[in-house]
């Protein structure tokens, strides 16, 4: 196992009295992904922007390749790249202009810079809108131009705040594709994402966050048993037995008993199966491994239980 | 300390390397961008300068007469070199602070956030540069043909005058950039500040306040010492005590000004 070359430790910021994140631990190392998870207002955000240096922490410590973020924020800078969620393309040069107007803010200077960006643009497929602004670029091209951007000068972590949302799927696809391509070149990627699936199928490792504090970490399906257990069981609407059933497994200790589209949805443990089974002969009932979605939900429904 | 970084970043590699960028885009878009604004002094000089010295023939100026296009003429570079930065750094600033989300890039890289205001600063100051430029080549012909009289050789001055002034300029309008909620605001600072500023500031006409509280912010006024500093040398060929007056109005309005302005822009765009 590599060492972390992105490695942050007690991770505290406050907005008016109100903790928004709570002595939080992460890591990435290289050529890995780092899927940073939570409900809206978790504190992905904020966490993010201590991260790359927009806010400082008010206690903990960030330490990128082994040295002190705020020792010396520009040498560890230079080896952060950053994709913003929103879009802070520069509409005033074209789509070549604003790879190297980027580079631009790096010292020292990106080596060879014209054969980086014409790398850069075909390897994104912007080859065709080089001298085009922006503007004429789809959803899916403005992320790909934002993501490349984001890598011109070369950096070691990567940091991609959503960057599937509003992309139709093809284009989700793509941007899956292009991330999985910077990890197997070796760099750590911390990825903030909503899509359940994405965040399955691309990291290496979850984060998942609630009210600023970690609620879980490691591989996705370790994440997902140790927050929900071995299995989903999900009682349709029409079911007779719905309601005596959700009352026996609350009874049993079950927390997380959702209710969506009428769907009682419910993660069990082996043994809960297992007795269920026997005890509700006649009722019927589908059985699912466990995915991020029951996650989020269940973490939604367990608001302030983690502190 | 952080203060202390704050001012020092005017000569960090980030601070010139945003001032580029405004650089590159206006050398891109530069006949739009310089054709309009450069007309409006002309035209404030056509209409004031020209239109009322038919009814002013002479005004005093420090023992000699002068003609009032002549008066003008210096009060139309003060008036460049303050509404130029002001503006640019007001409405410009703005679009690449919350339209554009500029900044937001800027800041995802080396880049510190005291640059991103540096380099606007400086970019503000350099575009009053500009436009003093076409406003003295404006004086020169208007010289040559008689309708004013300067010491032409002093023009060459101007722009540099404006700058150093338009660096205070320029930072003080960043601050209604950092705080006003939306662009319609903007007509606060524009109405209220811009507009009064540049024109009791020696500009058209001679402000001679009686109140002692008055005169000593006049003093402290670099639009004022702008003015006066552009009039002694276009007229004396000698600035008077002016020219200290300007390097000290500005820096008296640069360095809290550039203080504030970094401080409420964190606020405003980093949410710290």
């Amino acid at each position: 196992m590599t060492t972390a070359i992105l490695e942050a430790r007690g991770l505290t910021k406050s907005y008016a009295d109100k903790i928004v994140v709570d002595r939080l631990d992460l890591s990435c190392r290289r050529g890995t992904v780092l899927g940073l998870l939570g409900p809206n207002g978790a504190g992905k955000t904020t966490t993010l922007r201590m991260l790359y240096g927009f806010v400082p922490p008010d206690a903990g410590s960030i330490h990128y390749a082994g040295k002190r973020f705020d020792e010396d924020r520009t040498e560890a800078k230079r080896s952060i790249g950053v994709c913003t969620q929103g879009d802070s393309l520069d509409y005033d040069f074209t789509v070549a202009q604003n790879l190297l107007i980027y580079a631009s803010y790096f010292r020292p200077r990106v080596e060879n810079l014209e054969g980086r960006v014409a790398e850069l643009l075909d390897r994104f497929d912007l080859a065709e809108y080089a001298d085009a602004s922006p503007h004429v670029l789809s959803g899916g091209f403005v992320r790909r131009l934002l993501i490349a951007r984001s890598i011109v000068h070369r950096p070691s972590v990567l940091f991609l705040d959503e960057p599937t949302t509003g992309l139709d799927p093809s284009a989700r696809l793509d941007v899956w594709e292009l991330i999985d391509s910077m990890r197997a070149e070796g760099l750590a990627i911390v990825l903030t994402t909503h899509y359940m699936d994405e965040a399955e199928r691309l990291s290496d490792e979850l984060l998942v966050i609630h009210e600023g504090r970690k609620v879980a970490q490691g591989e996705p399906h370790r994440v997902i048993d140790t927050v929900l257990g071995d299995h989903v069981i999900i009682v349709p609407r029409g079911e007779p037995a719905r309601e005596e059933i959700a009352a026996w497994l609350q009874a049993r200790g079950a927390e997380q008993v959702a209710t969506v589209l009428g769907e009682l949805r419910v993660p069990v443990t082996k043994q809960d199966l297992v007795e269920l089974t026997a005890r509700f002969t006649e009722a019927t009932w589908q059985v699912r491994p466990p995915n991020l979605d029951d996650l989020f939900i269940a973490l939604a429904r367990r608001k302030g239980r983690f502190r | 300390m952080r203060g202390l970084k704050s001012l020092t970043a005017v000569a960090d590699w980030q601070s010139w390397a945003v001032f580029r960028r405004n650089a590159l885009v206006f050398l891109r878009h530069w006949r739009t961008a310089v054709i309009p604004p450069a007309m409006e002094p002309v035209i404030f000089f056509v209409a004031f300068g020209l239109g009322f010295s038919g009814y002013i023939e002479t005004l005093e100026y420090r023992g000699v007469d002068i003609n009032y296009a002549t008066y003008v003429a210096a009060g139309l570079v003060a008036y460049t070199g303050f509404g130029t930065p002001y503006y640019e750094a007001l409405y410009s600033a703005y679009f690449r602070m919350f339209y554009q989300k500029t900044w937001d890039g800027i800041l995802a890289t080396q880049v510190e956030l005291p640059s991103v205001v540096w380099g606007e600063i400086l970019w503000g100051a350099v575009r009053g540069m500009v436009n003093i430029s076409i406003v003295s080549v404006v004086i020169a012909v208007f010289d040559l043909i008689g309708l004013v009289d300067v010491k032409a050789e002093f023009l060459i001055l101007m722009p540099f005058l404006g700058f150093i002034a338009g660096c205070a300029f320029a930072s003080f309008a960043l601050i209604f950039t950092a705080i006003v909620p939306a662009i319609d605001h903007m007509n606060y600072p524009v109405f209220l500040i811009g507009w009064p500023l540049s024109l009791v500031s020696n500009t058209f006409f001679p402000v001679e306040p009686q109140s002692p509280a008055l005169q000593a912010l006049m003093q402290i006024n670099p639009v004022y010492q702008l003015a006066e500093t552009a009039r002694g040398f276009l007229v004396l060929g000698d600035p008077g005590p002016h020219l200290l007056g300007l390097l000290g109005s500005t820096t008296l309005f640069l360095i809290p000004c550039t203080l504030l302005s970094v401080r409420l822009t964190r606020r405003r765009v980093l949410g710290d």
